[in-house]
């Protein structure tokens, strides 16, 4: 950010009259008509929680994003992203103008163009690749948002069934877990939990609202969090009971869990005899599986297990296995999550208060689109690949291999919205080799991130603080009805999605361009016809409940969306396919003597790999290190804050050690988002080094999720 | 109209170290983006015990408006003062950046701010705290960590916290009567 050295010139007060200057600077000039004064109600953009906003505007200027103290899923709370967010309209590094490549792809030499130029150019390359590859030849990648759909809905109509998006990254197995047992992958209801085991879900530093909140609610009396992860993180810190797990052995905890359970009579027995199937299957598969067995594989002690299986079952129904979101951990993931789901049920907790219940959402009158019929359009690029393959998502590790083989046919033609996959997938070496072989890569997006960097068409969407964007209806215990509003007119020329994909659609052609004309108060007004009520409220306080306490039992009596109709302890699908119809435990791979497994994680000040070029947040966090035991730091003469090489078996990367005792002797870790190849980034290019380049592309085959948790790592001084 | 003495508890147990209270304090109060200028802050209590048996606490700071503040005695123009409900304010025109009240503050809470040019700390956002609004930090915490109020209402939150939970303040010993309160 420019901050110039003179004195503000009586507008407004301290760093207002800066950012004034440097925005003249910067050769943007603000409208006359917007220097005006006003609070605007919307929704967070910086990560997947959407809080509530009202964004405070002073002489045209985001002076300030506060809570909306209306919005009950954030406690009317605003974190460390949320408040930084005004950087994502100012900074200098966000992308001003369509820009077309002119060096070879991946040297950033770009040159700006007009809108009518650069649309022109996609559309005229989607029909060339349309032609030589068919429809399916180009991939269309994308990350959820509000305007999202937009985008997925543009490929549909373009004709490719070749959606990629980010749950192969993330939650694909917990929700073919979780679903295989219940038909749905319920949320924990934390609030009212009297006893939280977690596992993998760093809460206090992956934020999800409100668990992290209500997690520490409750005044430290009746609740109890039992908390495994190989480090020991802020949620460690801040848990009852803390156990540094052995990675990729939570199968074995929680199966021991059910062996006490059951074999000590302390399940739910009317619960598991109306609700469930397959009880009696699982009674004779969990009997090998003691806590003494499982004490030798996940290093944490017999008598504490039983302990705590004993406590969990006490404390139930108000009792959870907290399932997180992210599941990309390991191979076994989605059977991991199965002993998760089991031992929820067995011990009583669904649909009830304190445990896990189904997720509701407020209905809207969907998008009405005709896409038009194309022949001879092949099926998804990675049919046949995961066990159970999403249509929607994909999987990302299967895709990517497959256009590498480029079997069973080519994919030429990448579009990306709001997705960084050059930082986002594992395994960045192959992604630069699978965008390498494109003939033709736009990206939409607001920062000239890595992805961006190695296009060759580069659109510049509004940011969320500049956007009118579709009313959404976020499903959980406690669904609610969230909307955006455009804090300031969009800066530069960047424009929102919906306005993009209007653009390209009317060069597709009238039938494509049908599917989007109309203007976003129309389509909102078509969204809620059936409920009109919802946009009074919004304009009023930002945020639409039909209810401010969950509703818990109303699937009770009814029957799930499983083939019997009821929990599946036992899965039939499963045995159908192939598959164990019960967990069975495996042992994870070992690395050599002397590496370190490199496992991932999250802080509460970064967003994934798209926040640390922002300016408030890179001054918590100017670059990443790795982590590393200090009784291996001694023993191998290393000392704090020098240099290192990580080596992996597709990568090296460099970086500042960190000694600390706060994780396993034998694991590493490192923060995401850095090690960037754009310079585009400028506060952290150069900086720290990328996880993606190092973590190889271990598959969960099941879900098709990526398991990023099974790369071992050689740490040797520089 | 009775003077007020504002104050702040704070529930450390419930902190996450999240940075939220120093973000929302830099961009509400304009704080220029450069390292050690922040009016608040976080810290990472050291590690207790040993592996794998560990214990860490989370302890924001800040300006600890002080109703005995060393700053405002060394101030060679006044440009530190008390005002009437105890909030401890610099004016900046009257600051002449000879930094005595940084040397002489025992919390460390002040900074020279080259861009107003004067001396910069926590004014438990002034700007906010008449207009029947909560300080940033405290309005922002995700965990609710931090409560805000006047001392002199007997049935305010902040002194109904103070009667009921045991608490005590940073440097007790040095006698600066500080106004945050950390619960115990």
């Amino acid at each position: 950010m420019l901050l110039s050295a003179c004195a503000a010139a009586g507008v407004g007060t301290g760093l207002v009259g800066k950012r004034f200057q440097s925005l003249a600077l910067a050769k943007h000039t603000i409208p006359i008509s917007d220097l005006g004064n006003r609070d605007v109600f919307t929704s967070c953009g910086m990560c997947v929680n959407k809080c509530g906003v009202i964004a405070r505007v002073r002489n045209g200027v985001i002076e300030k994003l506060d809570p909306n103290p209306h919005f009950l899923k954030s406690r009317g709370m605003l974190c460390a992203r949320g408040n930084a967010g005004i950087d994502a309209v100012y900074s200098p590094d966000r992308l001003k103008h369509p820009m077309i490549r002119t060096g070879k792809r991946g040297e950033g030499k770009f040159r700006r163009a007009t809108w009518d130029e650069a649309l022109d150019l996609v559309v005229k390359n989607l029909s060339n690749l349309a032609d030589k590859y068919t429809r399916a030849g180009t991939v269309f990648v994308s990350t959820e948002g509000f305007q999202e759909h937009f985008f997925t809905t543009f490929a549909e109509c373009y004709g490719s069934p070749n959606t990629l998006r980010h749950p192969s990254l993330c939650l694909a197995s917990n929700i073919q877990g979780f679903g295989a047992t219940y038909g749905t992958n319920p949320t924990p209801d934390v609030l009212n939990a009297d006893y939280i085991i977690m596992s993998g879900a760093n809460r206090s530093e992956a934020l999800v609202t409100p668990d992290s909140i209500d997690m520490l609610t409750g005044d430290g009396g009746r609740r109890k969090l039992v908390y495994l992860d190989p480090r020991f993180t802020k949620t460690a810190a801040k848990a009852d009971e803390w156990f540094p797990i052995r990675p990729g052995t939570d199968m074995a905890f929680i199966l021991a869990m059910i062996n006490v359970v059951v074999k000590e009579n302390l399940y739910n027995h009317k619960v598991v005899e109306k609700q469930t199937v397959g009880f009696d299957k699982l009674v004779p598969h969990i009997e090998t599986y003691t806590p003494e067995w499982a004490a030798t594989k996940c290093e944490i002690p017999a008598a504490d297990i039983r302990r705590i299986a004993r406590e969990f079952a006490m404390a139930a129904p108000k009792a959870v296995y907290y399932q997180g979101r992210r599941s990309s951990f390991f191979d076994n993931d989605t059977q991991m999550r199965r002993a998760m789901a089991i031992l929820n049920a067995v011990v009583g907790n669904w649909d009830t208060k304190g445990g896990m219940v189904p997720n509701s959402r407020i209905p809207l009158q969907g998008h009405e689109y005709v896409a038009p019929y194309y022949e001879d359009v092949p099926d998804r690029l990675e049919n046949g690949t995961a066990s159970y393959l999403s249509e929607k998502d994909g999987s990302w590790k299967y895709f990517r291999d497959r256009v590498l083989e480029g079997k069973p046919y080519p994919v030429k033609g990448m579009m990306v919205y709001k997705q960084n996959p050059l930082v986002s997938v594992a395994n960045r070496g192959k992604t630069l080799k699978m965008m390498e072989q494109m003939e033709f890569i736009c990206t939409i997006d607001i920062t000239m991130n890595d992805t961006a960097y190695y296009s060759d068409v580069i659109l510049p969407e509004a940011t969320y603080l500049e956007r009118e964007d579709p009313i959404e209806s976020l499903g959980g215990i406690l669904p609610m009805v969230v909307w955006r509003e455009p804090v300031i007119k969009p800066m530069y020329e960047s424009r929102s999605n919906l306005w993009i994909i209007q653009q390209l659609a009317k060069r597709m052609g009238d039938e494509i361009y049908a599917s989007f004309n109309f203007t976003m108060k129309e389509y909102r007004e078509h969204q809620t016809k059936n409920n009109p009520e919802i946009l009074k409220v919004l304009k009023e306080k930002g945020v639409y409940y039909e209810k401010e306490t969950p509703t818990y039992g109303t699937t009770l009596g009814k029957k799930l969306r499983t083939r019997s109709g009821k929990i599946e302890i036992y899965s039939e699908k499963y045995a159908k396919k192939g598959l164990d119809p019960l967990p069975v435990y495996n042992d994870p791979t070992n690395g050599s003597t002397g590496q370190y497994r490199l496992i991932l994680g999250r802080n509460a000040y970064m967003t994934h790999g798209t926040t640390a070029n922002n300016a408030y947040l890179s001054e918590l966090m100017p670059e990443n290190h790795i982590w590393l035991h200090s009784s291996e730091a001694k023993k191998k003469g290393f000392r704090d804050g020098q240099m290192v090489k990580v080596k992996s078996p597709i990568a090296t990367e460099m970086l500042r050690l960190q000694v600390t005792e706060k994780i396993r002797p034998d694991c590493v870790y490192l923060s995401h988002g850095f090690g960037v190849l754009s310079r585009g980034q400028s506060r952290i290019f150069g900086k720290g080094g990328s996880d993606a380049a190092l973590i190889e592309d271990k598959v969960e085959p099941i879900s098709g999720n990526m398991a990023m948790h099974q790369t071992f790592v050689d740490i040797t001084s520089i | 109209m009775k003077k007020k003495r504002f104050a702040m508890v704070l529930d450390t147990r419930k902190c996450i170290d999240c940075k939220a209270c120093t973000i929302a304090c830099k961009t509400e109060n304009h704080i220029p983006l450069i390292e050690d200028n922040y009016r608040n802050w976080v810290m990472e209590e050291p590690l207790r015990g040993k592996y794998p048996r560990l214990g860490q606490s989370f302890t924001p700071g800040q300006c600890m408006q002080c109703s005995n503040p060393p700053c405002e005695r060394v101030c060679p123009t006044s440009a530190t003062y008390v005002n009437g409900d105890g909030v401890v304010l610099v004016d900046d025109k009257k600051c002449i950046g000879c930094k005595y009240c940084i040397t002489a503050c025992p919390y460390d809470a002040r900074f020279y701010n080259e861009e107003i040019g004067a001396v910069d700390k926590c004014t438990f956002c002034i700007q906010r705290i008449y207009k029947g609004r909560l300080p940033a930090c405290v309005e922002t915490c995700p965990t609710k960590v931090r409560v805000f109020g006047d001392l002199n209402d007997p049935d305010s939150d902040v002194s109904r916290l103070l009667r009921k939970y045991p608490h005590r303040v940073k440097k007790p010993e040095i006698g600066t009567q500080p106004s945050l309160f950390y619960l115990m």
